[in-house]
């Protein structure tokens, strides 16, 4: 012990720096800290490089209004007189009397229906191609949604009337891997650049029950129900997915392959044969129509736990699962 | 439902290539899952699987254009876009000798030539641009068919019309003519019998 507790006090003071306002700190809990902005700032164009070095932090201390002083006392922040100090202001949206913006517009059905309608979440071109070249997905596997949410390139919200993940084309000049992907919709020029590069595009239906499954298979094992057959698409959607212009699922392979030379002769590339390819058995690897998972049937029962597999031996539910 | 529509909409086709048979069936055997719906199941490949099948082409087949005879090059498009119009490469170009295009007939080539000499340069290239996507993908395949669409304009021929065609259209005009002005008599006596003339 150097000495009484004064006496160490007064050593620190004289061997600390200065204190001043960068050195101290309020008692933990007696501010309260405030999110300021949940964005980063963009970079402007034409002002530099500078601006994208400043640091906008999340979080700010507030300070609590007390009713003294310059800037919390006497009115308060109330303004003077009329319905604002006396908080008797109108409703919101009114304007004096006059027919408000939200009554005086007409309605017209541009919602109508918003919550029937299949949502699908952009996947552009230049993500995928960041999410490979980072390693996050890796593209001697098939890709499939699985893969792209536990890479948390995309977030599918099945509950939000999302049917999955469309390709984009956006980055489609850039992108550069050869790939064996699975989505749900893909415009034609995405189709192009990924067949460009020798890869292999599915589209295939997931319906709101299997997608959920698909997204999180995890906390789907651990319900312990045996997984559901994939249920086949929606009268409107067969036509697409019967398309071989749209690499679908259920498409005649034979068109397919024919569809994948006229894109070649459209677009004026020349398209790699994917037959002498090491990777071919990886790239023309699919699923059936009916499995949700790569190497799991429909029926089976995972458990986690005990790390086996429950196949069902009864007749019936062999011939329903099979179905 | 969907099941019913889809087995509607499935016929048997001949599988050709080995891409397509290797789509349809799976290379290991027993332990893959194959429920009724599977590909092999909607789509049987033939017996006879080397028959070619007999293509019933509504429309003719798009020109071929081989990509090697052509030269093609990528530049910065123009017009507003801030900093990404100044940085990607987007407009696409193609030059190819037209003179000397096997892949074009030869009468083709020189009704080519003088359609459209303002796109010919004096070493004889043919060149056509676009810039009107913001793909580089895209303006080439844009390019591709604005040079199909030149060598289809070029290949049409006039449309003969025959001796009778002509007289009958002729015919026809003056008929119509005839009937406009038989009622234009007609309509002017009813508005001149509404006229009450006090001499």
């Amino acid at each position: 012990m150097s000495g009484n507790g004064a006496n160490r006090a007064l050593e620190l003071l004289r061997s600390l720096p200065r204190v001043s306002l960068a050195n101290l700190r309020p008692n933990p809990g007696s501010k309260k800290r405030v999110r300021r902005c949940t964005k980063k700032k963009n970079v402007m164009p034409g002002t530099g490089l500078w601006n994208s070095y400043l640091n906008v932090s999340l979080f700010v201390l507030k300070e609590r209004r007390r009713g003294r002083g310059r800037y919390g006392g006497r009115k308060c922040g109330r303004g003077h007189k009329g319905e604002r100090q006396r908080g008797n202001r109108p409703r919101l949206g009114f304007e004096g009397g006059q027919t408000p913006f939200y009554l005086a517009i007409p309605k017209y059905g541009f919602n109508e229906g918003h919550s029937l309608r299949r949502q699908y979440q952009p996947l552009s071109l230049q993500r995928l191609q960041y999410l490979i070249d980072l390693g996050r997905v890796d593209p001697t596997q098939p890709i499939d949604l699985t893969q792209l949410t536990n890479a948390r390139g995309v977030t599918v919200q099945p509950l939000k009337r999302d049917y999955g993940v469309q390709l984009v084309e956006e980055g489609a000049d850039i992108f550069a891997a050869k790939v064996n992907i699975e989505v749900q919709r893909a415009s034609e020029l995405a189709i192009a650049a990924i067949e460009k590069n020798g890869g292999v595009v599915t589209t295939s239906f997931y319906d709101p029950r299997s997608l959920e499954i698909l997204c999180k298979p995890v906390v789907f094992f651990l319900r312990g129900k045996p997984i559901p057959k994939r249920m086949l698409p929606p009268e409107d959607l067969v036509r697409y997915y019967t398309d071989p212009r749209n690499r679908g699922y259920l498409a005649d392979p034979s068109k397919v392959a024919e569809a994948r030379l006229e894109l070649a002769k459209k677009y004026g590339y020349v398209l790699p044969d994917i037959t002498k390819d090491e990777l071919f058995k990886m790239l023309s690897a699919r699923k059936d129509p009916r499995q949700i998972f790569f190497g799991l049937a429909p029926g089976w029962i995972v458990n986690l736990a005990d790390k086996k597999i429950l196949k069902p031996t009864d007749e019936s539910l062999l011939k329903y699962y099979s179905s | 439902m969907a099941a019913h529509m889809l087995r509607s909409l499935c016929r048997p086709r001949p599988g050709l290539a080995l891409l397509c048979a290797r789509f349809s069936q799976r290379a290991a055997a027993g332990t893959e899952y194959r429920s009724s719906h599977s590909l092999d199941k909607l789509y049987p490949p033939r017996q006879d699987g080397t028959a070619t099948r007999t293509t019933e082409e509504p429309q003719p087949p798009a020109l071929d254009i081989p990509m090697d005879r052509l030269t093609v090059s990528y530049s910065r498009s123009s017009g507003p876009g801030g900093q990404n119009v100044n940085k990607v490469n987007s407009k696409a170009e193609i030059r190819f000798h037209l003179a000397s295009a096997d892949w074009i007939p030869e009468a083709v080539r020189q009704k080519m030539a003088l359609m459209h000499t303002n796109k010919i340069n004096r070493a004889g290239e043919l060149i056509v641009t676009s810039e009107e996507s913001r793909y580089q993908m895209r303006n080439l395949a844009i390019c591709l068919e604005k040079i199909r669409t030149m060598v289809t304009e070029a290949i049409e021929k006039p449309k003969v019309v025959s001796k009778e065609t002509t007289q009958k259209l002729i015919e026809r005009v003056e008929k119509m003519n005839r009937e406009r002005l038989r009622q234009k008599k007609i309509h002017s006596t009813i508005k001149q019998s509404r006229k009450a003339d006090f001499d």
